[in-house]
Order: structure tokens, then C-alpha cells, then sequence
């Protein structure tokens, strides 16, 4: 689920190096932390949240696979 | 069948497998196509290190098919790199789309842990200005998973793929993705239901208001309508509850 993330940013964004995602599980809940560089936040945000959200979905499809939960939440860098 | 399809790549865990896909997606016979292995594959377990097979299938002139006599299939062995060119060449830039098309989607089908095949071809511009639009097939089983409600899935890898195709040539071109034919018979059913309700608008003599659609769907019905001399069509709301709404004239 973490590679399906960091496939996604990384093919999006212009700097693939900063890109980071953090999995933080709690029992059968999954939550994915996904930072990029500053400049690229709008690349897998987009408007109004349309890329985070169809990312989400996709998430979803992987999750239900496994038989977990998954959030997914994108923050700016430090 | 469509004419001007004239290649076809596709992607499967083995050759065999990946011409007998292509052949059935075509509806051809194999003496129909010439049989280019792209990529052979390499084994491991299944979809773990392992490479899958890639080939093209390139539709022979029908005169060059018609000189050999079909005849039942006779060997099993795939009929690698027959000796006649295609007839039709991919251009060098579709070719290269329609490669990293697969690519991706393929990726991401297998980081979803969807087990599927991708195949590929150029479609057809709607109008003469419109870039002509990748079309992905993604076939295998029990991949309602990759539809979801109202296709939110399906249209979620539709977009993110179209916005990494995209990335990678450094150009948008519209990526279109079906799976199983899911979008081919709801666009029959969304005509069908355009034609009903038309002649019940027609009947009553009463607008029909339909159930919110996306854009893509609304279009379907504008479209189905637009030469109908009796009723004429308007979108109303706004997304996602945005409706097409039936008016006699």
C-alpha cells in the first residue's frame, strides 16, 4: 500500500526525491503519511483534492485485499 | 470490427497467454495478424519479480490474409515474427505512448494487488482538433473491485494513469480504460435509456428529468439525442447532481 503511494507521488511530482510515505498501523487500521517537497504539494493534491481522493480509491481496492482499513493523509514537509 | 485498429500491444504473464488475449480482443484468427514478441517475460512467482511477456499483434492487409488459406489451427506454437511487414506501422510517438500506457497501468493494477492484463490500442478522435485517446482494456477475473459504485473506481485509475501517462510523455493525451467491456454496455444502456425516455417525453408531453450522471455519461445521452426532431436535451444542478433533463419540443 506504501509502494502503491509512493509509485503514484513519485510519477507525479518534479523532485521523486523528496517524496516520503510513513505507515502508522493500529490493529487492522492503516494510516499512510504522504510528504513531498513544497512545490509539488498541488501535484498530488490537485483541485479541490481530486488526485489525493483517487488515490484514496485506489488505496481502497489494495486494502480490501488485505483485509485492513486505510487513511491516507498528505502533509507539508517540515 | 474496428477497421482502423491496426496494432495492438499486449501484456500478459506469457507469450501464449498474451496472443491468445490479443487474438480474442481483435476477434481475429491468428494467420489474421502478424506476431511481434516485444518482450518475452522472465518466470518467478506471479507478479513477484517476474517479468510479464509483452507482444504486438499488427493486423494483416485482408489481401495478405486472404493468400493464406485459413485453415483450422493447425500448430499451437506461437508464429513469431512472420516474414510479411504489417500492414499499417504504429507511428514511432504511439508506439511509445501505448508502451508507457501499459506500463503504468500494469504497475498500478499490480501495486493494487489486482491480478490483470492490460492491452492497448490508439483510439479515434471525436472531432478532427481532439488528440486521439489512449484506450487500455484491462482484462481477468472477478475485477468488479476495479469498478466500484457508479465506476469511482475505474475512474479513479483513469485519472490518476492519464496524469502519469502524461507525466512521463510531457504531453496530456486522453487515457480511456474499460474493463471487462464495463464501459462499452453502460454506454448501450445509457442510449437505450436516452431513446426510452425520449419517447416517453415524446408521449406525455412532460420533461424527464434523469438521475445524476458524471460528465462523461451525460454526454452519452446529448449525444444519442442531438439529431432526435422531437425532443431537445439540457444539463441541470451542478456536480455531482448535475442531471440531464429531457424537454419535448
Amino acid at each position: 500500500m506504501k509502494e502503491l503511494i509512493s509509485y503514484i507521488a513519485t510519477s507525479l511530482v518534479d523532485d521523486p526525491t523528496q517524496v516520503r510515505v510513513m505507515e502508522n498501523r493500529r490493529g487492522s487500521a492503516v494510516n499512510l503519511i504522504l510528504k513531498v517537497a513544497k512545490s509539488d504539494m498541488g501535484r498530488v493534491i490537485g483541485k479541490s483534492g481530486r488526485v489525493a481522493n483517487a488515490m484514496r480509491i485506489l488505496l481502497r481496492v489494495a486494502a480490501a485485499r488485505e483485509g485492513i482499513r486505510v487513511t491516507m493523509d498528505v502533509e507539508e514537509p517540515r | 470490427m474496428n477497421r482502423s485498429r491496426t496494432s495492438l500491444e499486449v501484456i500478459a504473464p506469457s507469450v501464449e497467454e498474451a496472443i491468445r488475449k490479443g487474438l480474442s480482443e481483435l476477434g481475429l484468427p491468428r494467420e489474421a495478424v502478424q506476431i511481434d514478441v516485444l518482450d518475452e517475460g522472465s518466470h518467478g512467482l506471479f507478479g513477484l519479480g517476474g517479468r510479464q511477456a509483452r507482444i504486438r499483434l499488427s493486423i494483416l492487409a485482408p489481401e495478405e490474409v486472404e493468400t493464406a488459406p485459413s485453415q483450422p489451427p493447425a500448430r499451437e506454437a506461437p508464429e513469431v515474427e512472420a516474414p510479411t511487414p504489417p500492414a499499417t506501422e504504429l507511428s514511432a510517438e504511439d508506439e511509445l505512448s501505448l508502451r508507457v500506457a501499459i506500463d503504468a497501468v500494469s504497475e498500478l493494477l499490480a501495486l493494487m494487488k489486482v491480478k490483470a492484463a492490460v492491452t492497448a490500442h490508439m483510439g479515434e478522435a471525436e472531432e478532427a482538433r481532439n488528440r486521439r485517446p489512449i484506450m487500455l482494456e484491462v482484462h481477468g477475473n472477478d475485477l468488479s473491485i476495479l469498478i466500484g459504485r457508479h465506476a469511482e473506481t475505474l475512474n479513479a485509475l483513469q485519472y490518476i494513469s492519464y496524469l502519469i501517462i502524461g507525466k512521463e510523455l510531457g504531453r496530456s493525451i486522453p487515457v480511456i480504460i474499460d474493463v471487462e467491456g464495463y464501459r462499452s454496455r453502460r454506454e448501450r444502456q445509457l442510449r437505450q435509456l436516452a431513446r426510452r425516455m425520449a419517447d416517453q417525453a415524446v408521449k406525455t408531453g412532460r420533461r424527464q428529468v434523469l438521475e445524476p450522471m458524471p460528465a462523461n455519461e451525460r454526454r452519452v445521452i446529448h449525444l444519442e439525442l442531438r439529431d432526435h426532431p422531437q425532443v431537445k436535451t439540457e444539463s441541470i444542478g451542478d456536480d455531482p447532481r448535475r442531471k440531464v433533463t429531457i424537454i419535448p419540443q
